[in-house]
């Protein structure tokens, strides 16, 4: 099975796992579910500090939140981590990145096509 | 068993309208590297490439970050050198005198290998350049990749243990 993960979701999936606290939440979570108390609990942040990492997590799809359990547990979701795992794809927009930029300073170099001539100075300086 | 598993490289292909003396200038040139190589956001004040077989390079990489500015080194070394033509080097994480970091330094599995390889292959077409670029290895030149690398094959093999 493969799982196609665009330059966009991966680069959000790098930014909500760029935090260790988000980053030791997934570890918990990989444990099993939990509720946000639960998760809470190793950490000395509020409830509502933790709300915000998982509500992070959740909308890259790294988590995800039962809708009808009466605690919502959190679950980690594998797959965008696999495609971060997968050090081929993480590379691949970096050099995509760096090549545009390649491809912006070929052009700035490039000379113009059709070098216009050079408008005369002659007359400005005429003061004689 | 050390060798790179192909599946996992980075092969990209790109077409510039440039001859290919330029884009070969782009990679062998330090004021033509520097201007495309950084992750936005990031500077390059050091490049130092003594592109000729043995030679080694030393890259220099600063981002703004949050804590203050990162600064992060790259070594390597030109294993080939085949003007305008094929261009393999190695690279590393290390430190501003070129010392490679070990792996274990940047939070990764000591059986990681410290370093990555980059072949460049450009071919003229009709003044134009197809350039097909191929990073093999396990990355070592990401800002954070390092400990996420770690974290990500940790909780991987965790999660597999898990749902069998």
């Amino acid at each position: 099975m493969s799982v196609a993960i665009d330059d966009d979701r991966l680069s959000e999936t790098f930014a909500a796992l760029a935090n260790t606290t988000r980053r030791a939440i997934l570890t918990r979570l990989s444990d099993g579910a939990a509720t946000v108390n639960e998760i809470a609990e190793p950490f000395a942040m509020t409830l509502p500090a933790i709300s915000k990492h998982l509500k992070v997590l959740e909308r890259v799809g790294l988590i995800v939140r039962s809708r009808h359990a009466q605690y919502r547990p959190c679950a980690i979701e594998a797959t965008p981590l696999e495609a971060v795992a997968d050090w081929a794809e993480q590379y691949r927009p970096v050099w995509e990145a760096r090549f545009d930029r390649m491809d912006e300073h070929l052009r700035r170099l490039r000379p113009e096509p059709d070098p216009e001539p050079e408008p005369t100075m002659e007359k400005a300086n005429n003061h004689d | 068993m050390t060798d790179t598993d192909a599946s996992k490289d980075v092969v990209i292909e790109r077409s510039f309208d440039a001859p290919v003396e330029l884009v070969w200038a782009m990679w062998t040139e330090p004021e033509h590297f520097k201007a495309w190589y950084g992750p936005t956001g990031a500077e390059i004040p050091v490049a130092e490439m003594d592109v000729r077989v043995g030679g080694h390079r030393l890259v220099g990489m600063s981002m703004q970050t949050p804590n203050g500015t990162m600064q992060m080194w790259f070594t390597g070394e030109y294993l080939e050198v085949v003007e305008n033509r094929r261009l393999v080097y190695t690279e590393a994480m290390c430190d501003a005198d070129g010392n490679i970091t070990p792996p274990s330094e940047m939070g990764m599995p000591d059986d990681h290998p410290t370093t990555t390889q980059v072949i460049v292959e450009l071919d003229d077409d009709d003044g134009k350049t197809k350039m097909t670029m191929t990073h093999a290895g396990v990355p070592a030149d990401s800002p954070g990749a390092a400990g996420w690398t770690m974290a990500f094959d940790k909780l991987l093999a965790h999660l597999d243990a898990q749902t069998g």
